[in-house]
């Protein structure tokens, strides 16, 4: 498990403003944000590769400050650039990996981490003669080795084909049932894909965290007619009402069930229903909202 | 823990072909001289039977030879451990050995550990070389051995040097080139020594005046504590300064 007081660094000017951020077991915690927004910051401070100005972080009671190594036992982390020793074999790395992590059974750790990642069978091959997907997961590999109660994975996803992607975000969900994972993308179908908890940065603030999913659901309705927000917000179940850029509507409704209301008072009032299914992404308005519309809003817990 | 450093940075220096270049370049220069100081000695073995006091073959042979080498590790030293840290740095490993149990000293220490066993190839290199005089010859053991401790102490302080300058940047060359400035420096800062040959401040920090006795065969205890001044504080700084890039300032 994982608790965080406030955390916060400057270069010359602020990075992170006070964030906290709690992990269990089982969690897996998907950071959000744009470009610059203090994920990366975020995670190397967790990992103990930045210390904050001010604030705490600490794995299974161990203080990331205070007792460094006994906190780092319990973490794994692939950074945004996968380590990896280029000029060692793959089995050679993942043994450094988990004996600088205090493993004993190494054969045993270095097998399991190649199983679960699909690298059985590249092995003796030099890290460096392997594609960017592999490499990627040689990245997570190294990261699980040592079966760590933590695992920080700093856009883990990035520079794959479609296929490994999919691979990596399974074997992600796997590792979230034994670990808890925190994961910086800026992905957000990654996200609402893979993630039990979702945590928004915006300039260097959280501006939102809260579990993903509940009850909320959100669906996209376009019509032939003109009309106000207001008119679909008197519709039977719909909570909230946004204007989409490509003319559609984004509503905010309690249950998948108020489309069968929707549908039916759309077409009571002969608006001309051209399209009514579920939104892509859900987080996508509350991300957006957060972090271009109301910007300066303070941390929100839902 | 300090070994599995240690060995992971063998393991990266003996993977690329640079080190066994050093290796095979240095042995060549050295086996060169050897044979060259051996012909030398040869020459001038008759007129040395008629001197009363004669230089033996270790004055003439062997004392060049670790002249040479240490001219040779001014060099050879900052190229191989441009790698250690500014290398690392730029290729995004060190974040590895960063969120890893491993205390920065125990990360130092196993990279100056490696360095300093391919350095003792080298070394041993030079330590067997005069030992095949030993048959036809009468060996000066005590001055030979004062030699190599020299040596010993002369390499372990360009490779903590050299790793503090690695530590400094993300470019190796410009490691590279740091070190071995510093070396250069530290080797012939005495040259403002004065003409009537009182000792300055830049005689008691030159290199070259403490390593001298060594080749000679004196071991004097300021020679010995100068060169491990130098090493423990070169690593010293070397973890400062990787705890300074992740400390907040």
């Amino acid at each position: 498990m994982v608790a965080r007081g406030l955390t916060r660094r400057y270069g010359s000017r602020a990075a992170l403003h006070g964030i906290d951020l709690t992990l269990a077991r089982g969690d897996c915690l998907g950071l959000l944000g744009l470009n610059g927004a203090g994920k990366s910051t975020t995670l190397k401070i967790l990992t103990g590769v930045l210390a904050p100005h001010a604030g705490s972080v600490s794995f299974c009671g161990h203080d990331l400050a205070r007792a460094p190594l006994a906190a780092k036992r319990h973490l794994g982390f692939l950074p945004d650039v996968p380590p990896l020793f280029t000029d060692a074999s793959v089995d050679e790395y993942l043994a450094l990996c988990a004996q600088l992590r205090e493993v004993t059974a190494l054969g045993e750790a270095v097998a399991r981490a190649k199983a679960r990642c699909g690298l059985a069978d590249v092995g003796p091959r030099l890290i460096r003669n392997l594609s960017k997907g592999y490499q990627q997961r040689i990245g997570i590999a190294q990261a699980i080795v040592h079966e760590p109660a933590v695992l920080v994975l700093d856009e883990p996803t990035v520079g794959l084909d479609p296929v490994q992607i999919r691979d990596v975000r399974q074997l992600i969900t796997d590792l979230a049932r034994q670990h808890a994972v925190i994961l910086s993308t800026h992905l957000l179908a990654e996200v609402q894909q893979i993630c039990t908890r979702v945590a928004v940065l915006h300039q260097g603030r959280l501006v939102h965290e809260g579990a993903l999913g509940g009850d909320d659901c959100w669906l996209r309705l376009r019509l032939r007619a003109t009309v106000s927000a207001d008119q679909l917000q008197a519709l039977a179940g719909v909570q909230q009402v946004t204007a989409s850029d490509d003319g559609s509507w984004l509503l905010r409704v309690n249950s998948p069930a108020a489309a069968e209301h929707i549908a039916l008072g759309v077409a009571q009032q002969h608006l001309g229903l051209l399209e009514l299914r579920p939104a892509d992404s859900a987080i996508e308005q509350t991300f957006l909202d957060l972090t271009i519309g109301a910007a300066a809003a303070p941390a929100v817990h839902a | 823990m300090i070994n599995v450093v240690l060995r992971r940075e063998l393991q990266s220096l003996f993977r690329a072909p640079f080190a066994w270049a050093v290796l095979a370049v240095t042995q060549l220069i050295i086996a060169y001289q050897f044979l060259a100081q051996v012909e030398i000695f040869t020459e001038l073995q008759p007129r040395l039977a008629r001197m009363a006091m004669p230089p033996g073959v270790t004055q003439l042979v062997v004392q060049p030879l670790l002249v040479t080498i240490a001219m040779l590790l001014l060099f050879i030293v900052p190229a191989l451990t441009m790698q250690t840290l500014a290398g690392e740095r730029r290729a995004g490993t060190l974040a590895l050995w960063y969120s890893a149990p491993v205390a920065l000293r125990t990360l130092v220490l196993g990279k100056f550990g490696g360095v300093l066993a391919l350095l003792g190839v080298i070394w041993i290199g030079a330590a067997l070389m005069p030992f095949t005089l030993a048959w036809g010859t009468a060996l000066d053991l005590g001055t030979l051995a004062a030699g190599l401790l020299g040596l010993a102490l002369l390499m372990a302080a360009a490779t903590a040097i050299g790793l503090f300058f690695s530590a400094l940047t993300s470019q190796p060359t410009l490691a590279a080139l740091g070190g071995f400035g510093c070396l250069m420096f530290l080797w012939l800062c005495d040259w403002s020594a004065r003409v009537d040959g009182e000792p300055t401040l830049f005689t008691h920090l030159s290199m070259m005046k403490h390593f001298q006795p060594f080749v000679r065969g004196y071991v004097d205890s300021a020679d010995v504590a100068y060169f491990l001044i130098v090493i423990v504080s070169a690593l010293v700084l070397t973890v400062w300064r990787l705890d300074g890039d992740r400390r907040a300032f």
